[in-house]
This record gives C-alpha cells, sequence and structure tokens, in this order.
C-alpha cells in the first residue's frame, strides 16, 4: 500500500527540484515565480499527506489559506514584473544589477 | 479589540482616499493618523493581565503582544510622519501608500498576536505583501523596481522554506497551535532528526525575515532601493514582527527543544556580527551603511535568544525597540538631508553639516554614538543586558566576539560624524538643510528620545519584564 | 495494489514536468508543463482523499493563477532565445544544493522513518463521507479569524495589483459612462426652424 513515506518523498523531491530551479534559472524571472509555485505545490502536499495520515483537518485547512495566499503572490509578483518590465524592457535576472556591494 | 478597528479604519481611509482629488491629499494622510491614535488608544485600554486566547486558539492577548504593539503602531505612525514631505516631493503622495502601511501594520499586529501557526503565517504574509508593493511604489525609478523583485523572490523562499519546516513540525506534533506544539513536545518522547529537519527549516525562514547572515542577501538591496521613507518603514516596525515571530515560535512553541536550535542560532549570530560589521566599513551610501549595521544589530538581538534565559529573551526585546528607535531616527536624518529634490543618501553629503545646521548635526551625533554604544544613551544599556544575559548563561566567548565586533563597528560610525564635523562641504552643497517643522520637531524628539532612554532605560526595561513574565 | 500502480505512474508524470518548468527555454513551455504538474498532484490529492482542496487546485490555480501568468508572459513579449546559454555559471551549484538537500531530506524521511510511529494507512471514508463538508464545518467556526484575514490579504493583493499597474495615459480615448447616461436631448439635437420654400 501506499504509505506516508511515499508521500513525503515525493514532496522532497518536488522541494529539490523547485530550489535547484531557482539557483539555476537565472535567465528569467517569470520562470523563477513559477519555480515559487512550485515549492508551495510541495508544501502543500507535506501537509495534504500529514493530515490524511493523523485523520486531523487543521493541515487541509491550512493547505486551503496558503493557496489563498499564493494566488495573491502571484498577482502581486507579477504586477512588479510588470512595473520592472516597463522601466528596463528585460525580465532578465543577471540585468538586475544595478545595486552592488 | 485594536485589530478589529484598524481594519475597518484602513477600509474608510481607501473610500475616502477615493473621492478626495489630489491636492485634498492631506486629508486622506491626517485621517491615516486618526486611525493610527485610534487602535493605539485601543490597545492601550484593553490589556490583560494573563494570557487570554480566542477564536478557537489562535488568538492571544497578553503583555507581551500588548507592549509590541504600542511600539509597532507608534514606529508606523513616525513613519508616517516623516513621509509626507519626502513623498510630496517626489509626486508620489498618493493615499494608496497609507492604505499599503496600515495593511502591512494590520499584517504585523496579526504576527504579534497569533498564536496558531496558521494566523502566524497568514500575518506575514499580509505584512511581507505590503511591503513588497510599498517598495515598488515610486514606479518611475528603476532600483526600485529591482528592490522589490529581489525582495519579493527571497521573501517567497523565505516563506516556503518557513512552511515546509511547520508542515514538518505539524507532522511530529500532530498540532498547528503554538500551546498544543509545545505540551506535545514535553509530553512525548520524540525522535529528534525529525524534529530537527522541521527545525531547520523554520529557523532559515525566521532568519530570512530578521536579515541575519547568511540570509541577509536581501537587506541592503532593499534599503538601497526603495524610497527612503519606506526603506524607514522596512527597518522599523517589522524588526517587532520578526521578534514576535522569534519569541511565539522558538520560544513559546519549541522553548523545550532550545539545545537543538540554540547552536544553530549561536552561528546565525556570529556570522551577522562578523559580516554587519565589517562589510559596513566599505560602504559609500549611507543607506547600504545602515543595512549592514542593521545586520550587525540583528546579531546581537539573536545572541540575546541563544543565551536561552528568561533575561536574554528580555535583553533582546529592549535591543530591538531601542534599535527601532535609533533606525528611525537615523533614516529620518537621510529624509531630511533629502528635501530639497535630490536623495542626500550618499555618506558625503554628509560633509560640514556641523558647519551648516549644528543643530540636526547634533542630532545625529547623538544617534550615532548610541549606536556604537557608548554610555550614557539608550544603545549601551542593550548592549549591555544582553552581554550580561549572555555571560550569566555561560555564553563567555560569544559576549567577547560581540565586544570585538561593536569595537570594529564603531569605526564606520565614527566616519559620519568625522565627514559632518571636520570636513568641508564640496560645491553647492554647502547650504543649510531645508524641511518642514514637522519633520524637524518629530527628528529632534526621536533622537532626544534616544538620549532620554539612555538616561533613564529603567521604566522600558521594567516594561519589557512585565510583558515576559505573563 | 492498484493504488500504488497509480501513484508511481503519476509520481513519475509529476516529477518529470516539475523538471520541465525548470529546465524549459521557453517561458510558456514552462508554464505548461507547471500546469501539467498541478493538475497531476491535484489527481494524487484525490488519492489521499482531500477532494476538495484537488478541486480547488485545478479550478483556482490551472483556471486563474496559471492563465494569469501566461497571460504576462505573452503581454511581456519576452525575448525567448536570449544571446546567452540557458543556465547561467551557478547552475552545477544549484544542482549540487539540490542534491545535498534531496539527501539530507530522503536521510530523514527514509532511515529515520521520521520518528514518527510508523502511521498505518487509515480506512478509506465511507461513499457518503463529503470532504468539503467537513472542511467548511471547521473552516467557519474554528478557522473563522484566519478566514477574514485571508479576506483582507485578497483586498490587500487588489489594492497593490492597480497601485502598481494602473497608470493613465493622457490621449486615451475612453468612454465616460456618466456623461453618456447624462446626455440630454437639447445636447445633441438642435432642431431648426426652417422657412417653408415656395416655389
Amino acid at each position: 500500500m501506499i504509505t506516508l513515506t511515499h508521500y513525503l518523498t515525493l514532496s522532497a523531491i518536488l522541494f529539490s527540484v523547485a530550489v535547484a530551479g531557482i539557483f539555476i534559472n537565472r535567465k528569467n524571472l517569470i520562470v523563477l515565480l513559477m519555480c515559487i509555485e512550485l515549492l508551495l505545490l510541495a508544501v502543500n502536499f507535506n501537509f495534504i499527506a500529514f493530515s490524511r495520515y493523523l485523520g486531523d483537518t487543521s493541515g487541509q485547512v491550512f493547505v486551503f489559506f496558503i493557496l489563498t495566499v499564493a494566488a495573491a503572490e502571484a498577482a502581486i509578483g507579477l504586477a512588479i514584473l510588470v512595473v520592472l518590465f516597463r522601466t528596463k524592457a528585460s525580465i532578465d535576472v543577471q540585468e538586475l544589477d544595478e545595486m552592488k556591494g | 479589540m485594536a485589530e478589529i478597528f484598524l481594519a475597518c479604519g484602513l477600509c474608510v481611509v481607501l473610500v475616502v482616499d477615493l473621492f478626495v482629488s489630489d491636492r485634498n491629499r492631506d486629508l486622506t494622510f491626517s485621517l491615516a493618523l486618526i486611525v493610527l491614535i485610534g487602535t493605539a488608544w485601543i490597545s492601550w485600554t484593553t490589556g490583560h493581565a494573563g494570557q487570554v486566547l480566542t477564536f478557537g486558539g489562535s488568538f492571544v492577548s497578553d503583555p507581551l503582544a500588548q507592549l509590541l504593539k504600542i511600539f509597532s503602531i507608534a514606529a508606523v505612525f513616525v513613519s508616517f510622519l516623516y513621509s509626507r514631505d519626502y513623498l510630496k516631493q517626489r509626486n508620489i503622495f498618493k493615499g494608496e501608500y497609507y492604505v499599503l502601511g496600515l495593511f502591512a501594520l494590520l499584517g504585523i499586529m496579526v504576527m504579534i498576536s497569533a498564536y496558531s501557526m496558521m494566523t502566524m503565517y497568514l500575518g506575514l504574509e499580509m505584512m511581507s505583501l505590503a511591503l513588497y508593493a510599498m517598495i515598488a511604489f515610486d514606479r518611475e525609478s528603476p532600483v526600485s523596481g529591482e528592490a522589490a523583485m529581489k525582495y519579493f523572490i527571497l521573501g517567497a523562499i523565505a516563506s516556503g522554506t518557513l512552511l515546509y519546516g511547520i508542515s514538518f513540525i505539524y507532522g511530529v506534533t500532530g498540532s498547528l497551535q503554538i500551546g498544543e506544539i509545545s505540551a506535545a513536545l514535553t509530553a512525548g518522547a520524540m525522535n529528534e532528526t525529525s524534529l530537527l529537519i522541521g527545525l531547520a527549516f523554520v529557523l532559515v525562514g525566521i532568519a530570512f525575515k530578521f536579515g541575519a547572515v547568511p540570509f541577509h542577501m536581501w537587506l541592503p538591496d532593499v534599503y538601497h532601493g526603495a524610497p527612503t521613507s519606506v526603506t524607514l518603514f522596512v527597518g522599523t516596525a517589522p524588526k517587532l514582527a520578526a521578534i514576535a515571530l522569534a519569541v511565539r515560535i522558538l520560544v513559546e512553541a519549541l522553548g523545550s527543544v532550545g539545545h537543538l536550535w540554540e547552536p544553530m542560532l549561536l552561528v546565525l549570530a556570529v556570522l551577522s556580527l562578523a559580516v554587519g560589521n565589517i562589510v559596513a566599513i566599505a560602504q559609500t551610501n549611507i543607506k547600504r551603511m545602515l543595512a549592514y549595521s542593521t545586520i550587525g544589530h540583528v546579531g546581537f538581538i539573536l545572541l540575546g535568544f541563544v543565551a536561552g534565559s528568561h533575561a536574554g529573551v528580555e535583553a533582546a526585546l529592549f535591543y530591538t525597540i531601542v534599535y527601532i528607535l535609533m533606525a528611525a531616527g537615523a533614516f529620518g536624518m537621510v529624509i531630511l538631508m533629502s528635501s530639497n529634490g535630490h536623495d542626500a543618501d550618499r555618506l558625503d553629503d554628509f560633509r560640514g553639516l556641523g558647519r551648516r545646521s549644528p543643530w540636526f548635526a547634533a542630532m545625529m551625533l547623538l544617534l550615532m554614538v548610541s549606536m556604537i554604544g557608548v554610555p550614557p544613551l539608550a544603545g549601551f544599556y542593550a548592549k549591555w543586558w544582553v552581554l550580561t544575559a549572555l555571560v550569566n548563561s555561560g555564553h563567555v566567548w560569544p559576549a567577547v566576539v560581540a565586544v570585538l565586533f561593536s569595537v570594529i563597528g564603531a569605526f564606520y560610525y565614527l566616519r559620519v560624524i568625522r565627514l559632518m564635523y571636520f570636513d568641508d562641504a564640496e560645491g553647492e552643497a554647502g547650504a543649510p538643510v531645508a524641511g518642514g517643522w514637522l519633520m524637524r520637531t518629530v527628528l529632534s524628539a526621536n533622537a532626544l528620545g534616544v538620549l532620554a532612554l539612555g538616561i533613564l532605560p529603567g521604566g522600558l526595561l521594567e516594561m519589557c519584564a512585565r510583558a515576559l513574565s505573563g | 495494489m492498484l493504488a500504488l500502480i497509480y501513484f508511481y505512474t503519476l509520481a513519475f508524470v509529476l516529477v518529470v514536468a516539475a523538471v520541465g518548468v525548470v529546465t524549459a527555454r521557453n517561458p510558456v513551455h514552462a508554464a505548461l508543463f507547471l500546469i501539467l504538474s498541478f493538475v497531476t498532484s491535484a489527481i494524487l490529492w484525490l488519492l489521499l482523499e482531500a477532494e476538495f482542496l484537488a478541486m480547488v487546485l485545478v479550478l483556482v490555480y490551472v483556471g486563474a493563477v496559471m492563465v494569469l501568468f501566461l497571460f504576462v508572459v505573452m503581454m511581456l513579449d519576452v525575448n525567448v532565445e536570449g544571446g546567452r546559454g540557458r543556465f547561467t555559471r551557478y547552475a552545477p551549484f544549484g544542482g549540487l544544493i539540490a542534491a545535498i538537500m534531496f539527501m539530507e531530506l530522503g536521510f530523514v524521511v527514509w532511515w529515520r522513518n521520521l520518528g514518527l510511529p510508523v502511521m498505518e494507512t487509515p480506512v478509506p471514508h465511507d461513499a457518503d463521507y463529503s470532504n468539503t463538508k467537513e472542511l467548511g464545518a471547521v473552516l467557519y467556526t474554528e478557522h473563522v479569524y484566519a478566514f477574514e484575514l485571508a479576506a483582507f490579504i485578497l483586498l490587500l493583493a487588489i489594492v497593490a495589483a492597480i497601485v502598481l499597474t494602473m497608470r493613465r495615459r493622457p490621449g486615451l480615448k475612453t468612454q465616460v459612462v456618466s456623461e453618456q447616461v447624462k446626455i440630454r436631448r437639447e445636447d445633441r439635437v438642435r432642431i431648426v426652424k426652417m422657412e417653408a420654400e415656395k416655389d
């Protein structure tokens, strides 16, 4: 049967891939935002699996709120992206180098 | 409940602002201030001596919450006062700025009295989202967009890590409520390895929010890139929220496994002290310099937690409050200097200030000397109590390291003082500082407050002690 | 046994999709991979009997958030094939971090078995069990405070997104509805009295 370990491993893989994506992909800011969504998906997986195996609904309620907040976060992130694109005409991560120190 | 009043108040400000023309924008500004005063009054009068839980145990009202709330409201109030002239000169004096500020404050207050991981997370996100938008507020400036984007990406990763850690703690203890987590940890003999991984992720999240090394990358860029009035906002009230996060999660929920997180925190604290104080010396921009100085101060605050004793947390709380007072004054000074149009954020802009406007140079002198930690100013007592708590709990070598790095740190504060008094201004920059009466009064009161707190620190310390005894 | 086959198939698809998001050269492809990974996760959540959340994930995420993502990708009209390579010099470093992290997590999850008393698989609920009902029952009672906070976060997101992106361009031809409604006959129609023409 499927055990808790199966789900936790899957979410650990997702989490690692998302973090690796954030480090590797310095080309495009939109892909960076997508990696963050993937990171939150891994977290949600953990919560749902624990919630099921503990027989406790509060984990699922938490996931509900994480989904809400993540949607708000995506909206604001994309708004900042649009502002940035208007002033710089680029969303290349490597061009975010106005400030150094 | 103060939060309800604040939430209603900010909706009123939002709606009123819609019907106000750009010329009468001061109405929104004063309305926001009235909301803040009302919120402060309600938090002041509705305090409890003990701990009261409501909303299914997700909301807590205790003396600690009351103290932190009143100081964060005060910090937001001061930063609004500072911001008015600055925003007007840059044509970004809009009502939404104050609405977003009130949203951030609401998030901070929710975090302060959160007693479940769920409300803690929601408060944290409300605060962070409002701050991201405020940093990007000056849409014309390329640096502020860049700063907002960097803060957004790193902040989102931090929340993700924090949540991942919380999910493991939830899995191990079976609860999201802080009291129940603490009870489960003291009752059951858990395998520590599993807890450790959750703890490590939670700690990374907290360190990100504080800006401790090695998770400090966002701080200098955000301080530099944001409009100075927003920098002032980011540098003050959210620090109180971060300390609330640390107290609730580390001390109240995971206090019984302190031996697991204290060594990790110690490493973070020592690294922060080292990087903050050494890198600050190389900066030529005062906002960046103050950012690195923040990192150094964060090191001290974390050391208070490392002590693991009651006195240590108390000292950390006192340090944070004193620190935000000093930071508000220092950034207020940068805003005041920028009054005639350009951003005076280079260190060179402070040249010859002693001759141009002796009064404000003296105020800056007070703030800088207090940050170094010279008696009889407030900064001295803050450092002193953290060190005493450390030594009393047997951590002698971290205390020695902390003293060593504060001595190194004194160098760059002294450089500001040298520029003000012993160097001459170049070219046309020789004019005395301009600025409205409001700015001048607030700044003077702020700096003199540091002095007063240094002479009479007893009252605030007693308040901190009472807040934590409940 | 059947459930296990489902699990492995879906998990494989999910991991491939996630790697696709990270490595895709074209942001549109990355977004489509992300949609695939969301849909696959939704099915896996069904296996965990979290029906309501699975539906919300598909409706809200795939239906709204991903559309927003695609919209922005299209609007910004990003130059897909940049001059530089896909990855930067940080690529090996990033891979290393991921590998270390996965090894640590694997160590905890497998060897130590999380220190949990190995939880037995819970009994599946009856056919008439409603996950939505159960969530609704706690959402509006125990977690009502969090619910109100979430509402304020959404309001904040609306305010912030509008403040950041709305701008008034001069010379834009927009309709002013109130003016159109207020218009009276006299403003538009002028009745001209004319002498009748006589032969």
